[in-house]
């Protein structure tokens, strides 16, 4: 086999493989999705979650979760603008 | 005209000028910031309104060791939350509205976050709650849980930047984290149950 092509071949392969419909190290994937969506993961996690993200289904509804529960609590929440009474208040008094 | 203030004696270096070209340029960018967090702390609207003005003003009287270059963020975060901590929560309602059994269950607890540990949400059900629902299920997890997803989901911080923030290691972080995230898990499934959005 041509080395320079074990990417596709193994993309292939992984494609091949049956989705796993249970996670037997769930709670490490748990960490790592973490770290993936927090921006915060090593490269050991980044390969982790390249090499097997794709083929358990656990991981990929728990990443999708945590995902969206991310994206809600950034987008959804209603952000208050300061009173302009509390600015005018601390800006009159560090100018006093 | 120059005003004499008895802080300027003090300041490392920085002149009169300086220190409110400081303060203008670097943190009052972030007031609204800062409002939001101190309203997801203190949960009231006149301790917001307190902590956030007490947290500047205690902000410009210490600017002396607010290194230029740095984080200003970051730096007027970890004010607040010190503030929160030494002046708020003592006073706030929040004692009575913690359940006490959860957080001790949920800190002390290794293995409710390190065994597998699943909440029946699906992504779905989330995305058809609203904002206040959210916000509702965030504002019922104790404070220090609230507080490290205020920072990172909301505010964005780096587990670095918030170990500084909240003077804790970054493991720490990660694991409060991921406590946090697991507690908020369950409160918003409770929401999207009581809403029919799971079934």
């Amino acid at each position: 086999m041509n080395a320079s092509s074990h990417t596709p071949s193994d993309t292939e392969d992984a494609q091949k493989q049956p989705m796993k419909h249970s996670c037997e190290h769930h709670a490490e994937c748990m960490k790592i999705i973490q770290s993936i969506l927090d921006d915060e993961a090593t490269e050991a996690e980044k390969d982790h979650f390249r090499e097997n993200m794709d083929k358990c289904l656990p991981c990929i509804e728990a990443y999708r979760l945590e995902k969206c529960i991310k994206e809600s609590l950034s987008i959804k929440l209603v952000k208050r603008p300061c009173p302009q009474s509390i600015l005018d208040t601390i800006l009159s008094k560090v100018n006093s | 005209m120059s005003v004499a203030m008895p802080e300027s004696i003090t300041t490392n270096g920085y002149t009169d000028d300086l220190r409110y070209e400081i303060f203008n340029r670097e943190f009052m960018p972030h007031i609204d910031s800062m409002y939001n967090f101190a309203f997801r702390l203190t949960m009231d609207e006149d301790d917001a309104n307190d902590l956030v003005q007490d947290t500047y003003l205690k902000a410009f009287r210490f600017i002396s060791s607010f290194e230029q270059g740095t984080n200003a963020k970051a730096w007027l975060f970890r004010i607040l939350k010190n503030s929160f901590i030494n002046d708020y929560r003592k006073k706030s309602k929040e004692p009575s509205k913690v359940d006490y059994q959860e957080v001790e269950t949920t800190y002390n607890s290794e293995e409710a976050s390190d065994t597998t540990y699943t909440v029946d949400l699906r992504a779905d059900a989330v995305q058809e709650l609203i904002g206040d629902e959210v916000a509702n299920a965030l504002n019922a997890l104790p404070v220090d849980f609230r507080t490290v997803i205020i920072l990172c989901d909301i505010e964005g911080f780096t587990y670095e930047e918030m170990a500084k923030i909240l003077d804790i290691p970054i493991g720490t972080v990660r694991s409060r984290l991921h406590r946090a995230r697991n507690l908020l898990k369950e409160k918003l499934k409770s929401y999207a149950s009581s809403m029919g959005y799971d079934s």
